[in-house]
């Protein structure tokens, strides 16, 4: 594999932990454009760990995580309130001020004679612990998939289970819900919690490829982006966000002759898209469609009936 | 004078309304009963264009109304009163009046119906400047009929007029029901409040589960077994 | 003090036009009952056929604002028939969500067609500013103010004087009785939305002429602008819509002045961090309730 398609791939990857945060609080019945502020704290909190207090990956990966849990968290207290476009616009104040605050952030330690960590609007340069340690591109590729995995097996097992069947009833009305004896404050900002902790994931994996990250990458379009690929994967699986990234970075990415038009084109695909299908390609129709399809194509087996 | 012909009304899969046909006679006052859930109000919307049905005919006078777009049907002559009145909360009780004759031109014919409207609701007069969204229940379901009264409809629907107001309320806009009959108008139903109803009625049909399962005037049968239905379903329909 | 009086002038005068772009994502959103995420891109739309104006046919002032308003107007009717007429009822967030992509489309067309980083626009009013004593006002921020205030009324005045006004306050109010007083809301809507992208384009225009300077990132810079305004006044309130975009031009001013331009903007979304937590009906109070339908 050659180092564009394996960029591209880790590229997908990385997103792919964005997109997933955002489909989960979705699932739950809300929007929200702020979800790469906990991309944003992942990142920092991640690279500072190992560039700047020389932390092991693992550990620093988790603290990433947890950071970007905590925020979430914290945000998602006050926001409880809110719903709809009161909530998705929370979100987006929020995420916008945690980006202006690391414009101003800066926290620097002399490493080897060199100033090394968050240098406000500079950025955040010299993330080099995979090259430090040798670990070249494809095992970081494998790294990122590995973790991506283990999300999607989180999201399988959330579906069956009760607190994942909370979350759709939440989303699908809240009042039913919590007359049904749902703890409807506490599954939300579980769901926040864990949606943050996602983000974070991504953003210490993203900081560690690229080495280098800035304020203005964590920007409203990433969270719209980022809202936008659940919507066209499909809203029925934890594979439709994926399918969104996949779509987006992978297929237009690498028709590079229509690089200039890609928006012109992509943009209006997706509007058009949407009118047909306006809860995404792999939607909860289909997904139950083709549930129900693989249930009736398993052989069946022979039930002892009544007597002849 | 209004007929309602096979009527096929659906919201996605689930069909709400499986053929339904009704007969409403001019001049008369003609009340649609059934319980919770039957289907009156989807056949109130889908009459009014709300909703489109998927099959079957609705003729005013002859005239097809399936199909057309609710401003058209406004234009026809049919006016609905809406369940939970539905009226515009930001504006005022005036205001609200003019949107009823929205598609009016005749300025002087729009002031006097207007004048017309106060001195039948000397209540919604005395509060003429204030936003409708504060008025009470009952001054709120005057202000609905009267301006879907504003279009001089030649139909007037009403879906749930007793819908959450006090007996008193009730009585009071079922005397202006029956006014209103007296005067001319011709009006179709839905009530849940079946006593009520059946004393104004001239005819009435039971709806139950998006069927018409009667139909007859008051007497005809004995009225605890039509409150039962219209408000529990036959245990034929239920089973 | 005299720093403190100075900035709430200049930002009273920034203020106006925030509260005109506000004025028209608030009618958009009162009538659709969605997010037009494509709002911002549609006024820039305006904007650059203004500057293609300008250079091309070197016109003044006048004519180079009603091209922004046809620009932002014919780019609203495209937004409006793509990604809101053709998405059934209850599809809030598809219909969003396609307004991004929209955006993003319309953004990328611009930057192919013009693809500096900048264009010029013409001054809104050229002159020595005026000395009120120890504060200076700039001329062409007094033709701004003037300007939107007189905007502002006119949108007042449709709405509450002419039958087409009092359409869009029935759909803003109650869209099934809006139907059911005959009112054509299918046709009512793209009008709505030509109009609203129109005023947008009058604020967008008196932005960059004070400006005098057309930028690709505008259109994100009048969506936030008018988002935050908007929700700081209370969505769907007109009154509000100004109210907020004044407030917002007075904060952004003060901070700016106190403490540079990255504290403006984190004032300026704390403040609407803090409205949404404490009361999200904003200051004026809207006429909606929390909830924007969630299924799509």
């Amino acid at each position: 594999m050659d180092d564009y398609t394996i960029g591209v791939l880790s590229n997908i990857g990385v997103v792919s932990f964005v997109a997933l945060s955002a489909y989960l609080l979705l699932l739950t019945g809300e929007i929200s454009f702020g979800q790469q502020a906990f991309f944003a704290i992942g990142a920092y909190a991640a690279g500072i760990a190992t560039a700047l207090w020389g932390w092991p990956l693992a550990p620093a990966l988790a603290w990433g995580a947890v950071s970007a849990g905590c925020a979430a968290v914290l945000v998602g207290l006050p926001t409880l309130r809110l719903h709809g476009l009161y909530f998705a616009i929370a979100t987006l104040a929020f995420a916008e001020m945690v980006r202006i605050l690391f414009e101003l952030f800066r926290y620097q330690v002399e490493i080897d004679g060199e100033p090394v960590g968050p240098d406000g609007t500079e950025g955040f340069r010299n993330i080099r612990y995979i090259f430090d340690h040798n670990i070249d591109a494809v095992q970081f590729l494998l790294l990122i998939y590995a973790l991506l995995a283990a999300a999607l097996l989180g999201f399988v097992l959330l579906e069956r289970s009760r607190t994942g069947v909370a979350f759709r009833m939440i989303g699908e009305d809240e009042t039913l819900a919590g007359l049904q004896g749902i703890s409807v404050a506490r599954h939300k900002v579980l769901a926040a919690g864990i949606a943050g902790a996602l983000a974070g994931v991504g953003g210490g994996l993203y900081a560690h490829l690229t080495t280098y990250v800035e304020p203005r990458i964590f920007d409203v379009m990433l969270g719209v982006h980022s809202l936008a690929y659940g919507l066209i994967g499909g809203l029925g699986t934890a594979f439709g966000p994926l399918l969104g990234v996949l779509i987006d970075i992978g297929l237009l990415e690498s028709i590079r002759v229509l690089a200039g038009y890609r928006m012109i084109i992509f943009g209006g695909i997706v509007a058009l898209l949407l009118i047909v299908r306006p809860r995404g390609l792999l939607d909860e129709r289909t997904v139950h469609g083709i549930g129900d399809l693989w249930r009736r194509t398993r052989p069946r087996r022979r039930q002892p009936g009544p007597g002849p | 004078m209004f007929e309602v012909s096979d009527i096929v009304a659906a919201y996605g899969k689930i069909e709400a309304l499986k053929g339904v046909s009704l007969k409403v006679e001019s001049g008369k006052i003609t009340c649609l009963l059934g319980p919770n859930g039957a289907g009156k109000t989807t056949l109130m919307m889908t009459i009014a264009g709300i909703l489109q049905p998927r099959r079957g005919s609705i003729r005013l006078e002859g005239a097809e109304l399936a199909g057309l777009s609710p401003a058209r049907i406004v234009s026809r002559g049919v006016a609905l009163v809406p369940e939970n009145r539905l009226v515009f909360p930001q504006m005022s009780v005036q205001e609200n009046l003019l949107a009823g004759a929205y598609q009016r031109r005749d300025r002087a014919g729009i002031d006097a119906d207007i004048a017309r409207m106060y001195a039948r609701f000397p209540r919604l007069k005395e509060r003429r400047e204030q936003m409708a969204g504060t008025l009470s229940g009952g001054e709120q379901q005057m202000l609905a009929v009267a301006r879907a009264l504003m279009s001089r409809p030649r139909l007037l629907l009403m879906d749930e007029p007793s819908l959450g107001l006090a007996p008193l309320i009730v009585a009071e806009i079922f005397d202006i029901i029956a006014e209103l009959n007296r005067d001319g108008t011709t009006i179709f139903l839905v009530e849940q409040n079946a006593h009520m109803a059946l004393k104004v009625a001239h005819q009435f049909f039971l709806m139950e589960q998006g069927r018409i399962t009667f139909s007859g005037t008051p007497g005809q049968l004995a009225e605890d077994e039509v409150i039962q239905r219209a408000y529990l379903g036959s245990r034929r329909a239920a089973g | 003090m005299v720093d403190l009086v100075q900035n709430t002038i200049d930002g009273l005068m920034i203020g106006s036009s925030y509260g005109l772009l506000a004025l028209g994502f608030t009618l958009i959103f009162g009538v659709m009952r969605r997010l037009n995420l494509s709002y911002g891109p549609s006024v820039m739309i305006g904007g650059y056929l203004g500057t293609v104006v300008y250079l091309q046919f070197g016109a003044g002032p006048l004519v180079v604002a009603a091209a922004v308003v046809v620009g932002a107007a014919v780019a609203g009717i495209y937004v409006e028939r793509l990604c809101f007429a053709p998405m059934k009822a209850g599809a809030a967030i598809a219909s969003m969500v396609s307004s991004f992509a929209i955006w993003m489309q319309l953004e990328q067309a611009a930057i192919l067609v013009l693809p500096r980083h900048t264009y010029p626009f013409p001054p809104l009013a050229t002159g020595a500013p005026l000395e009120l004593g120890p504060f200076s006002i700039r001329i062409d921020h007094l033709v701004m103010l003037c300007s939107a205030l007189g905007l502002a009324a006119a949108v007042q005045l449709v709405l509450y004087r002419t039958r087409f006004g009092l359409a869009l306050r029935a759909i803003i109010g109650n869209p099934v009785a809006a139907h059911l007083v005959g009112i054509d809301v299918g046709a009512a809507m793209p009008l709505a939305f030509a109009g609203a992208s129109a005023v947008g384009g009058v604020a967008g225009f008196l932005v960059l002429a004070v400006d005098q300077q057309v930028t690709p990132m505008f259109g994100m810079w009048v969506t936030l602008k008018g988002l935050i305004a908007m929700m700081i006044g209370g969505l769907g309130s007109v009154p509000g819509a100004v109210l907020g975009g004044l407030l917002l031009g007075v904060i952004e001013a003060q901070s700016q002045w106190y403490f540079g331009p990255q504290i403006r903007d984190l004032v300026a979304y704390f403040v609407l961090f803090a409205v949404l937590a404490i009361r999200p009906r904003g200051l004026v109070g809207g006429t909606f309730d929390a909830s924007m339908p969630q299924k799509a």
